[in-house]
């Protein structure tokens, strides 16, 4: 319910207020700028800095403002003689306990304050320094900040942004009165649980908590220009400032107030972005002669990528050309760039490496609800009920989206875990199931098992928003008859009774979301994993409502908006199918061809393009901002096919493990080099800007890819700025006909938006679901054991994922010194059980082997994963967990089984 | 001559501490039967208009603070909590009603908790009363065993249950917004005021917090009637107090007394006067947050009001004496250095003027004009800071300019 205006007034002035609200706030909101430095509106009021003082009429003696309610008819008084003189003497107190030295590499709000009051001046002030004699300790351990307690006002701010904000709780102070600083964990930053994400660095207002990178460098006084841009790593779509500083990137900072990260970031988006300035940037267009790349003009190189697609078209036809798109880039290029395929290649051979993470997800989600993203809000994660997270480390893959869950935890939320290994989730869980690998569909079969006996459905919702009806739930319930909580126990090996907490929990959860990840998805079955899980949402009827509903975060940054704008062999931008003539027609007219000329045969995925080039059917590909020799299943595979193509152009902004195969190298830009546009995992459409020059020759994506079909002879249109291609999607792709990069200046806006007043949708479904006849429908599936199982030559499974402080094919995040500091090195989990059994002792060299290929990394005995099952992060090419794995897939999605690899392990002799 | 008069201590001389039976047989738990046949509305108006004051310091009007707190809200969970951290120096009462009749503080829990509707309750005592602490545990037992606590007490359908949890040394943590962040389980720092314990106190909930003290009186005053306790004691200051003397008497100890008695009276006949060779100069009373005072005292009425209207209080009812050799220098440092050990520093005006005072105050015995420029600073830090820490070194401080300097 929304508070009461109403009416204060502070030194004369009216100002109305929402009762209740916070004075501080409200009087800072309306420009009367009451000092104090232990308040930030993020956090709760603290009361200790004590420089918020002000009269209120009734209340006897000084107030604090920041501890004050608002009541009708307040009477304040925040600035008098008395008032400014009390808290000019705090500040001088302040000031004794306090090292003033100022290096100006960040900003100081006391150093403000303390000019602001003439305090500067010796002169001025009353008391002698004493912080020189209490001895207090500086922290330079962490990689990335420092902290120094003679320049700490021990304000709780960072201690607040630790626990309030980030949900971490680190943080704290050691000693008592005047000695008192801060410390994380026990006593030293870098053995303690801090993961970097510098929050505390955000929101510390004195130099106590600096961040390292650039210290010696920074100037907070003068940057080149402060750019607000969207984060590169991952789809949570965090709003970031940069500061840059001779055309370089000094700084990032969360942007305040903004969704939807108001303000927060993780070490990735914070610590992470030195890879824009790395030396190994590529630079030059690079073309291979005689096994060697050598440098290249633009226009030596467009010439030869020209002549080599139109060539290999006119000899093996247009089916023996491909491309990748990529996730990483922005919706503009992504646009352009399936435009060029279809109309320069003229098939439907475009596709990126959603196919690798959520294309079941999306298939599943596409056939029962008729949308593939998310149904909720990123705020939604904190406020649900119940949130059921499965087969999605959210704490290390969208860390920001965590502490949403958090906060969320705080409240009381409660947490339902169902993943085969252990993850930092797992300490907030209210209930943790942890079944073997590759048995969701069990699980879950096994927890509506239990919802329908004990009669926890929604028979309303299925009546009226299921399509067919209890009769359609009648066929599930059927078919999960057989899944007994005994039976689905001997499966999946989760006890019952654990089974039936979490299916009480979740059925009964006044509202509850799902979040589900690569756990489910990266199967040969994920599409029905997703089929699944939504069938519990159905018959709960935990979906169509506010705070209810299914998600799957995204991991990279641009995922949502590359399938969003089109780049999908099925799909036109706007999710429009290629094979209906109508469509074709619309497309036609709106891109000026001749409606013949776009092919309506769906194109390859992107695991069957590889495929065909191995089989050579695909003559000719190119690879824009992707690196499939690590992110493909089967890399042995990848490798064969890629070493025995025609022609490969690779568009990036490094050299990859994939470039080494390319016949031409295309530099590229990297997100701060361009203007545009991203989609987040709450189909919130995000600004990028340009805020540095691009290095060398390198230039923009879609102009890249325009020049490319200019020397083929073909015309993708004319666009001089990405503004343009912009409102060109926005009238191909309904869902987004409403956005403009005016409207989304400083606030995204969530699709669909399908008119220029259309606020955004937060919550989708909330009336139908985008299928044909806007009902939910049912796919009730059984349990399928895995054709790949564990053998006498290949006895363990290997499971797969990320970690917080890498990034995928790691790119990007292994440029960063700062994030290498962090996690650099690979290794496998192993149970305890396992590491006897195989004779394997903590820290040593292990080879590990499936029917595919082979890899060595070192082994950390851990019960963090099930005996019987391994773990890896992928990131690290020198140990690639796709060597392993194989390309077995998904018949209805396409994806491969990342997580489920039969492997065998021993010690390096 | 003037005699002691025994309310909280009424028993101690009479029964084994460790034996609930002989507690029984001395008339516990009598106020908290009779207490069962009333109804809690009734009950609070016998508490008000008995003029009992809280005897933790601050002399907050018992009754008023048990409405408050019943009327927060009339079904929610609500507790009870005794302030036993009996951390104020020289004084050490409530370690005496613990330790030698801790029925007496059980029973008074008991019937406060039936008052408000608290189904909960806690003793927080001071971690260092070791054998308080062994007392207590033992008596909450034989009450649990005895149907006094637990489930549906006396077959009366009220339920409540008494816990103990210890402090760890922190003064600062017998503030009672201090004492709840501890009591939960944080560390403990001074909470913003309001919302009061009466409104949210432990866990958001309302809460009613009173001292051993305060407690140990309810079964009397329903045991012996209003018009028994109204006499006794002056005008605004109705009952008995403790008093724990300390300094060069010939008696130090603990004494009950009518309040209203004069310091006369309490010196010289109770407690038999100085011991020879020493002078009364004067004393300090209600501990390190109490007020000097000087010999123009002795025939003043120890009572809230009497005090007050001299600038004075009576805090905890601890009276430190002072004679010819006492070195107030000396004794005004130590007791600034106390303030500056127990500041947890959340707030700028106690951290580093606790600090800052402690300095002053080393260098007095040289510089006694710095007395002026302690108070004016101990001024500011009473206005601004967070809590009563900051906001105590102005009472010794003006006190000891006012009589010592």
């Amino acid at each position: 319910m929304d508070k009461k205006q109403v009416s204060i007034s502070i030194d004369g002035k009216t100002i109305k207020a929402k009762e209740g609200s916070n004075l501080l706030q409200v009087a800072r909101d309306n420009g009367i700028n009451i000092p104090g430095l232990c308040y930030h509106k993020k956090l709760s009021p603290t009361g200790a800095c004590r420089l918020c003082v002000c009269k209120i009429d009734g209340m006897p003696g000084l107030t604090m403002s920041c501890t004050v309610a608002v009541k009708d008819g307040m009477k304040v008084i925040a600035f008098d003689e008395e008032i400014e003189n009390n808290r000019k003497h705090t500040l001088d107190y302040l000031l004794a306990e306090h090292n003033e030295e100022f290096d100006g590499a960040y900003r100081d709000e006391m150093k403000e304050l303390v000019e602001h009051y003439g305090l500067d001046k010796p002169e001025n002030r009353q008391f002698s320094p004493i912080w020189e004699s209490l001895n207090y300790p500086k922290d330079d351990s962490s990689p990335v900040l420092s902290y120094d307690a003679t320049k700490c006002i021990k304000c709780f701010r960072c201690i607040k942004a630790c626990e309030e904000v980030q949900g971490k709780n680190i943080l704290s102070f050691a000693e008592r009165g005047i000695t008192k600083y801060i410390v994380a964990g026990f006593g030293i930053w870098s053995e303690s649980e801090c993961d970097g994400c510098g929050e505390c660095v955000q929101l510390c207002p004195t130099g106590a908590i600096v961040e390292k990178p650039h210290r010696e460098e920074i100037k907070i006084e003068k940057p080149d220009k402060k750019v607000i841009t969207s984060c590169p790593y991952c789809g949570v779509g965090c709003q970031i400032e940069l500061h840059v500083q001779d055309g370089r990137i000094m700084r990032s900072t969360g942007v305040e107030g903004v969704s939807p990260n108001d303000g927060r970031l993780c070490v990735k988006g914070r610590f992470g972005l030195d890879f824009v300035h790395s030396p190994e940037r590529l630079t030059t267009p690079l073309i291979k002669k005689n096994g060697v790349f050598e440098e290249a003009t633009w226009e030596e190189a467009l010439q030869l990528i020209a002549e080599k697609f139109t060539g290999i078209k006119d000899k093996y036809g247009s089916k023996a050309l491909a491309g990748y798109s990529s996730a990483k880039v922005s919706n503009e290029d992504n646009y352009i760039f399936q435009k060029f395929i279809r109309l320069a290649f003229e098939n439907n051979n475009v596709d990126y490496c959603t196919r690798l993470c959520h294309a079941s997800t999306v298939t599943a989600m596409l056939k029962s609800i008729g949308d593939g993203a998310g149904s909720n809000s990123i705020e939604d994660f904190e406020t649900t009920d119940c949130l059921f997270v499965t087969g999605n480390n959210i704490i290390e893959t969208h860390p920001i989206t965590a502490t949403y869950v958090k906060r969320g935890y705080q409240r009381g939320q409660k947490i339902i875990v169902v993943d085969p290994r252990w993850t930092p989730l797992v300490k907030y869980a209210t209930v943790w199931l942890q079944p073997r690998l590759g048995t969701d569909v069990a699980i879950l079969n096994g927890l509506m098992h239990i919802i329908i006996r004990e009669n926890w459905i929604d028979k309303e919702f299925i009546e009226k928003r299921v399509d067919g009806g209890m009769q359609a739930f009648e066929t599930l319930k059927e078919l999960v008859a057989n899944y007994s909580p005994e039976e689905t126990e001997r499966i999946t090996t989760v006890p019952a009774s654990k089974l039936f907490e979490a299916a009480k929990i979740y059925a009964n959860a006044p509202t509850a979301m799902i979040a589900t990840g690569m756990g489910m998805s990266q199967a040969t079955v994920g599409t029905n994993n997703v089929f699944s899980l939504l069938n519990m949402c159905f018959i709960t009827g935990q979906i169509g409502r506010e705070r209810c509903g299914i998600n799957p975060p995204r991991g990279q940054n641009n995922v949502q908006g590359a399938t969003d704008v089109g780049a999908s062999p099925v799909n036109y931008p706007g999710y429009i199918p290629v094979g209906n003539d109508e469509n074709r027609r619309r497309m036609a007219k709106l891109w000026n061809v001749d409606y013949e000329k776009l092919d309506p045969k769906p194109g390859l995925s992107t695991v069957e393009i590889m495929q065909a080039v191995h089989h050579g059917d695909v003559k000719a590909l190119y690879i824009m901002g992707e690196n499939p020799v690590v992110t493909d299943p089967n890399q042995n595979h990848t490798i064969e096919a890629l070493e025995n193509i025609d022609f490969l152009v690779v568009q990036d902004i490094f050299h990859t493990e994939t470039t080494k195969y390319a016949h031409v190298i295309l530099p590229a830009s990297s997100f701060a080099e361009k203007n545009g546009t991203v989609v987040n995992s709450d189909r919130r459409v995000l600004r990028l800007r340009k805020a540095v020059e691009l290095p060398g020759l390198a230039r923009e994506d879609w102009r890249i890819i325009l020049d490319i079909a200019t020397h083929m002879g073909v015309n993708l249109g004319e666009y001089s700025v990405s503004e343009e291609i912009f409102k060109e999607i926005a009238e191909a792709v309904p869902i987004m006909h409403g956005i403009s990069y005016e409207r989304i200046e400083k606030h995204g806006i969530q699709w669909p938006c399908p008119e220029k007043d259309h606020p955004g949708t937060p919550t989708l479904f909330l009336e139908k679901f985008n299928t044909p006849n806007g009902k939910a429908k049912l796919f009730p599936v059984e349990h399928i054991e895995q054709k790949e199982r564990a053998s006498a030559e290949f006895p363990l499974i290997m499971n797969s994922g990320r970690l917080l402080f890498q990034y995928h094919s790691a790119t990007m995040s292994r440029k960063n010194d700062t994030l290498n500091a962090f996690a650099n090195e690979s290794y496998v989990l192993i149970n305890p059980e396992d590491a006897d059994r195989y004779d394997i002792k903590e820290g040593e060299m292990v080879h590990i082997e499936s029917a595919r290929g082979s890899l060595k990394t070192k082994a950390r005995i851990v019960d963090e994963v099930a005996p019987g099952e391994l773990f890896m992060p992928w990131h690290f090419s020198e140990a690639p967990v796709n060597a392993l794995t194989r390309d077995e897939l998904d018949p209805m999605s396409k994806i491969a089984p990342f997580k489920y690899s039969a492997v065998n392990i021993n010690k390096v002799l | 001559m003037i005699a002691e008069k025994r309310i909280s201590l009424a028993r101690i001389e009479k029964i084994n501490a460790d034996s609930i039976d002989d507690s029984l047989k001395a008339g516990a738990y009598n106020g908290l039967k009779k207490a069962l046949t009333m109804n809690p509305e009734e009950m609070i108006e016998k508490f008000e208009k008995s003029g009992l004051r809280g005897r933790g310091g601050a002399g907050f009007p018992t009754g008023l603070k048990q409405k408050f707190t019943r009327s927060s809200c009339l079904d929610c969970e609500k507790y009870i909590i005794c302030n036993a951290d009996e951390g104020e120096p020289g004084t050490f009462k409530d370690r005496v009603i613990m330790e030698r009749d801790p029925h007496m503080l059980i029973e008074g829990m008991i019937i406060a908790a039936y008052v408000i509707g608290a189904s909960r309750g806690f003793i927080y005592i001071r971690g260092e009363y070791q054998r308080s602490i062994e007392v207590l545990q033992k008596a909450i037992e034989d009450s649990n065993k005895n149907g006094f606590l637990g489930e549906n007490v006396l077959g009366s359908g009220f339920n409540f249950n008494l816990e103990l949890r210890l402090g760890a040394g922190s003064y600062l943590c017998g503030e009672e917004l201090t004492l709840l962040e501890s009591l939960e389980g944080k560390r403990g720092y001074p909470r913003i005021k309001p919302p009061f314990p009466a409104q949210k106190g432990l866990w958001e909930s309302p809460t009613l917090i009173n001292n051993v003290e305060t407690f140990s009186h309810l079964p009397a005053i329903l045991n012996e009637g209003l018009d028994w306790y109204t006499s006794l004691g002056t005008e605004e200051s109705k009952g008995t107090k403790i008093f724990t003397i300390t300094g060069r008497v010939q008696k130090p100890g603990f004494y009950e007394m009518e309040m209203g008695c004069t310091l006369r009276e309490l010196l010289f006949d109770i407690a038999g006067g100085m011991k020879d060779g020493y002078e009364f100069k004067g004393a300090l009373l209600g501990g390190a947050a109490g007020t000097f005072v000087d010999e123009s005292f002795l025939d003043i009425p120890l009572a809230y009001e009497t005090l007050k209207a001299r600038g004075a209080t009576l805090g905890s009812g601890a009276i430190l004496v002072l004679d010819q050799e006492t070195d107030m220098p000396s004794l005004l440092h130590n007791l600034m250095d106390f303030f500056k050990h127990e500041s947890c520093g959340k707030c700028v005006p106690c951290r580093v003027g606790t600090t800052m005072l402690t300095e002053m105050a080393a260098k007095l015995k040289n510089e006694p004009e710095l007395i002026h420029k302690m108070t004016k600073e101990a001024h500011y830090m009473a206005e601004t800071s967070l809590c009563p820490l900051g906001q105590s070194p102005i009472l010794p401080l003006k006190s000891y300019r006012e009589y010592y300097s």
